[in-house]
């Protein structure tokens, strides 16, 4: 009877984990080059504690059913110390989470990374509930409204720097697709740079709570070709 | 649930209660089974009231555009929910199960101060009460999360009485904390039965020991914060403004030194109640009882280094260190996981309600873990903080902990009543609360992967995330049903429980060794204690030399 259940159970992890490496582990695929490392650094781990997981839940239903005794009869091994095995238990986990640790700290590098020249700086200004964003270099800025949403226009390909500023409490500037977030705080000058690669219509929003409206503290980021850019940038000038 | 023996009437040592008797009795007295009871008693009429507030969060979250309150009464539920849980229900529970069964563990006739006991409780009661009063007040209760970060919960953004009163809550709650750490550690050192060395200390003793250590660390952090918050408020003081003079930050440092060593403070005990649970149903001794020691020791260090992991997205903290020590706390707590496995391996296992829900922690336990994990690692953290999967992973690991707290209240009802808890009520909890929890938080990663941020009041039905919600909320009506045959079952088995017995499960530790309930003095006499286990000896006396009966 075991050795098949034992084989099924492993077949479905690999199986859990195969489908995973497709669909990401339900994460978003990522629109921005920073976020292929992350995306990476995600399904790695994942598969980790997937297998990690299986093995533990299996263990210890395994224990549950093996070991049942329905009488209270008899005295079972009253073996307390099992000296290799508790070194074993101890020392393959600390391998672990230092393969982890030094993974993800080369992708936190890289994520992190400032250039010396952005190609677009982009001001973004958090409050009560709503965005603003200023486009340093050709002086276009975009304010939310309550009723309608801020639209960050960004051109793909291009290294966009976002320096977050703050006039009243702690907000946080996270568009899901790009699978990062940073915090907008007051007194205090945040600045973090992505590279879109894929153009598209990504949602954002304010992850921070931050009081009363913070649930409606919603934008966008759209992203297109350069050339578009320019001429979305033309004309925001154009009507000002 | 106040059942206990009458002192005898000689009153060789007279209390300021004795001769008392109902409602004066239980306002006077300094009796730790008592204090222990109330706390108990109090902490559930909290977590009942917490989840009522939580029901009224999923409902409202259920689907879009969903308007059964409004946002600022959200804000304040969601607020009070979480402040309500922290710290009105998980602590205090612990610290009353622990005032209970500690000195019983050590052989001990009370805690080393029963009158500061009594205070705690009295502070603990009234810090409450202080706290969600802010109900009751004309600008409605605090809406600024539990966690008040600055400078939202200031003057400004927070004006009104509601948020007054909650930091007074806190304050006064918390000092109640530290009054019973102090308590703790000078029972476990000072009142220790004769032969009852360190390590023969039962494990729930020694998470005990390292819970209320590091109650003392931590907690005057979270009470000087508050005042600093009060002063900022009141006081025209600018230490968490957004001024020049100021730093908001400052805010989550300290209250993440406090916030996050308090997620082992809430662990650490119940670690300690399965760890009893799986010995006795098993009938094993604890596997690796000195490693486990030595693990929850590590624990309580590593949790000191880990706070700032709470702050990867504000672009202010050191990430490779709070990252690197958020990994490695993983490691004693797997060692914790095997002892676990350990002890069950072998062993003749039955399958009783404190059993079950033991079993529920480890499984419910190890998602938790596991998704915390995941975001130790500051580039996943950056994507999921603040969103649905904090919120999943999260509630795994609380209610896992909830589960654990199950396990004791089904383990030493038997010991505290005299009677035991129905077996088949209590099997009914069990499994509306493991479907509850993995129906209602399961779904939430998804949530969260899909980018929906925490604490939203409302949100459109563009986002999609309509039929997992419905989902999620579902589950928490199976958790609702879950407390009601949990609470039906308290009041049905005080009246009409089966006798317990003095010791119905088969204990390995001295509260065993006396009568259920324990008379007011505790024991009339003790066993040999030669192990850290001297029930088990005295009933299973070993061969050989070793095995001459106690002096």
């Amino acid at each position: 009877m075991r050795p098949p259940a034992k084989r099924s159970l492993v077949g479905t992890v690999v199986l859990l984990a195969l489908a995973g490496c497709d669909s990401n582990f339900g994460e978003k695929s990522g629109a921005t080059k920073q976020s292929r490392g992350m995306s990476d650094l995600w399904n790695g781990s994942m598969m980790i504690a997937i297998v990690i997981g299986a093995l533990v839940t299996a263990l210890i239903i395994w224990c549950v059913l093996r070991y049942r005794h329905r009488a209270r009869d008899g005295v079972p091994s009253q073996r307390q110390y099992n000296v290799p095995l508790e070194i074993l238990y101890t020392a393959i986990p600390i391998v672990i989470v230092l393969v982890l640790f030094g993974y993800s700290w080369s992708v936190q590098n890289d994520v992190d990374a400032l250039s010396t020249n952005p190609d677009v700086t982009v001001e973004v200004r958090g409050f009560q509930w709503q965005w603003q964003f200023h486009y340093r270099d050709d002086d276009v800025t975009v304010t939310g409204v309550p009723d309608r949403t801020p639209v960050m226009v960004l051109p793909v390909g291009e290294t966009v720097r976002l320096v977050l500023t703050s006039r009243d409490v702690i907000h946080s500037f996270y568009v899901p697709d790009f699978l990062f977030k940073r915090d907008v705080i007051p007194g205090m000058k945040n600045q973090f740079e992505i590279t879109v690669d894929k153009p598209g219509f990504y949602r954002g929003y304010c992850a921070e709570f931050c009081g009363l409206d913070h649930a409606r503290m919603t934008f966008a980021v759209r992203a297109m070709s350069k050339a578009d850019y320019r001429d979305w940038i033309a004309r925001k000038q154009a009507s000002s | 649930m106040t059942v206990t023996l009458k002192r005898p009437e000689d009153g060789s040592a007279p209390e300021p209660h004795s001769g008392a008797t109902g409602i004066l009795r239980w306002l006077t007295t300094t009796d730790h089974k008592q204090i222990g009871l109330s706390y108990i008693f109090t902490a559930i009429g909290f977590f009942c009231m917490g989840g009522l507030l939580a029901l009224v969060i999923r409902t409202q979250l259920a689907q879009p555009d969903e308007h059964l309150v409004d946002p600022q009464t959200y804000n304040e539920f969601f607020t009070m929910h979480g402040s309500i849980m922290i710290y009105l229900f998980a602590v205090p529970f612990a610290f009353g199960l622990a005032n209970y069964v500690v000195p019983l563990q050590i052989g001990a006739p009370d805690m080393a101060f029963p009158r500061m006991n009594a205070l705690g409780y009295w502070l603990y009661l009234f810090g409450g009460l202080t706290m969600i009063s802010g109900f009751l007040t004309a600008s409605g209760a605090a809406s600024f999360g539990w966690f008040a970060y600055a400078p939202l919960s200031g003057a400004v953004y927070s004006p009104g009485v509601g948020p007054d009163l909650w930091i007074i809550g806190v304050v006064v709650t918390s000092t109640a904390g530290v009054l019973t750490a102090v308590n703790l550690v000078t029972t476990i050192f000072m009142l220790r039965a004769p032969g009852m060395t360190m390590f023969r200390v039962p494990i729930y003793t020694w998470n005990m020991l390292v819970t209320s250590m590091l109650v003392l660390v931590t907690f005057p952090v979270l009470t000087a914060a508050l005042v600093m918050l009060f002063s900022d408020r009141h006081l025209g003081t600018q230490v968490f403004e957004a001024t020049k003079d100021g730093t908001p930050i400052l805010w989550q440092h300290m209250f993440w030194f406090f916030g996050h060593p308090e997620v082992y403070i809430i662990a650490l005990p119940f670690f300690g109640v399965v760890t009893e649970v799986f010995a006795v149903f098993s009938r094993r001794p604890v596997f690796g009882y000195k490693t486990l020691v030595f693990a929850t020791l590590a624990i309580g260090g590593l949790s000191f280094g880990v706070w700032a992991h709470h702050m990867f997205a504000t672009g202010a903290v050191a990430l490779s260190f709070f990252s690197l020590m958020s990994l490695l706390i993983a490691v004693p707590t797997g060692i914790k996981f095997f002892t676990w496995i350990g002890t069950m391996w072998g062993g003749h296992i039955s399958l009783d309600t404190p059993m079950l829900f033991a079993i529920g922690m480890l499984l419910v336990f190890l998602l938790g873990g596991l998704s915390g994990v995941l975001q130790a690692m500051a580039p996943v953290d950056f994507s999921l903080t603040d969103t649905y999967f904090v919120v999943a992973h999260l509630h795994y690991v609380i209610m896992g902990l909830v589960m654990g707290a199950f396990a004791g209240i089904y383990y030493w009802f038997p010991k505290m009543t005299g009677k035991l808890l129905n077996e088949r009520w209590g099997k009914v909890h069990f499994y509306c609360f493991l479907i509850g929890i993995n129906v209602t938080f399961f779904v939430q990663h998804q949530l969260g992967l899909d980018g929906m941020p925490r604490r939203v009041a409302s949100y459109t039905a563009k986002e999609g995330w309509g039929t997992l919600n419905l989902i999620s909320t579902i589950g928490s009506y199976i958790l609702a049903l879950g407390v009601l045959a949990f609470v039906w079952n308290l009041f049905h088995s005080l009246r009409h429980g089966k006798p317990a017995g003095d010791d119905p499960w088969g204990g390995q530790t001295l509260e065993w060794a006396t009568t259920s309930p324990p008379p007011e003095h505790n024991f009339d006499s003790l066993p040999p204690i030669r192990s850290e286990r001297p029930l088990w000896d005295l009933h299973h006396p070993p061969a050989g030399p070793d095995g001459l009966a106690g002096p």
